[in-house]
């Protein structure tokens, strides 16, 4: 795969993030003020974290763990264990946290994931966490 | 041919024959979230040193056929070594900075 074709994925992420922005925003209304700029989402807001975290997802995560999130990545073939089925993650929260600061080895899980949190905001970081929440698909128990 | 003679000809023939068999060794930085080259030419058998040169985590890993791979994460001032033992075109990243990539074209 060249490199064109990778930058054309990655294009492709940020505009399938963008689209899936108004889907959100429908699934779950909030009382955003529809003032002359148009509908913009409150900053502290879920969507907006989820809208954030989408971005966030497929410029850092997407090459291991995929576009649909399910651990199929085009580079999860280098690795065994595969990467994280995130969809199916019985992880919380703050586990998420942890584990995209600190990687995978200070976790007990593969020493590939690598330790996200110099690199990623705590705003990042949040986001991605309220992303992934949003697209878990985990039946609750 | 005398004894010093005979065994400065056998340490060169060691020599000569320690670089055709293990090859060159190449050294990259990793600095500014970039490589230091764009592309590198090397020969069958050559070694890259990536050396992690920023105050931060890099990783280096490709999905070439040519040469499949990842190194893992590895920090300030630490480096690794890949052995290029296919020809072909190598395209290397890091994994925590999407925007860090060069070519390595592997030649016999």
């Amino acid at each position: 795969m060249t490199i064109d074709a990778l930058r054309c994925m990655r294009a492709a992420a940020l505009t399938l993030a963008c689209a899936l922005l108004p889907l959100a925003s429908e699934a779950a209304p909030s009382a955003t003020d529809a003032s002359a700029q148009g509908a913009l989402l409150p900053r502290d807001s879920r969507d907006a974290g989820i809208f954030r975290g989408g971005l966030v997802y497929a410029n850092y995560c997407v090459t291991c763990h995929g576009f649909n999130a399910d651990g199929n990545g085009r580079a999860a073939r280098l690795y065994n264990p595969r990467p994280a089925n995130l969809r199916m993650s019985d992880k919380n929260d703050a586990y998420f946290g942890l584990i995209i600061r600190q990687g995978g080895e200070a976790m007990g899980r593969s020493q590939f994931m690598p330790p996200w949190g110099a690199e990623l905001t705590d705003e990042q970081v949040n986001d991605l966490v309220i992303y992934l929440r949003s697209i878990n698909a985990r039946p609750k128990e | 041919m005398n004894l010093f003679q005979f065994r400065s000809a056998v340490t060169l023939a060691l020599l000569a024959f320690a670089v055709s068999a293990f090859g060159a060794e190449h050294v990259v930085a990793q600095k500014g979230k970039a490589f230091s080259v764009k592309k590198l030419s090397v020969k069958l058998g050559d070694s890259v040193k990536f050396v992690n040169e920023d105050p931060f985590s890099h990783n280096i890993f490709s999905l070439s056929d040519a040469k499949s791979f990842d190194l893992g994460s590895y920090g300030v001032g630490l480096s690794k070594t890949v052995v290029f033992d296919k020809p072909g075109t190598v395209e290397i990243e890091c994994a925590v900075h999407p925007d860090m990539k060069m070519i390595v074209e592997v030649s016999k």
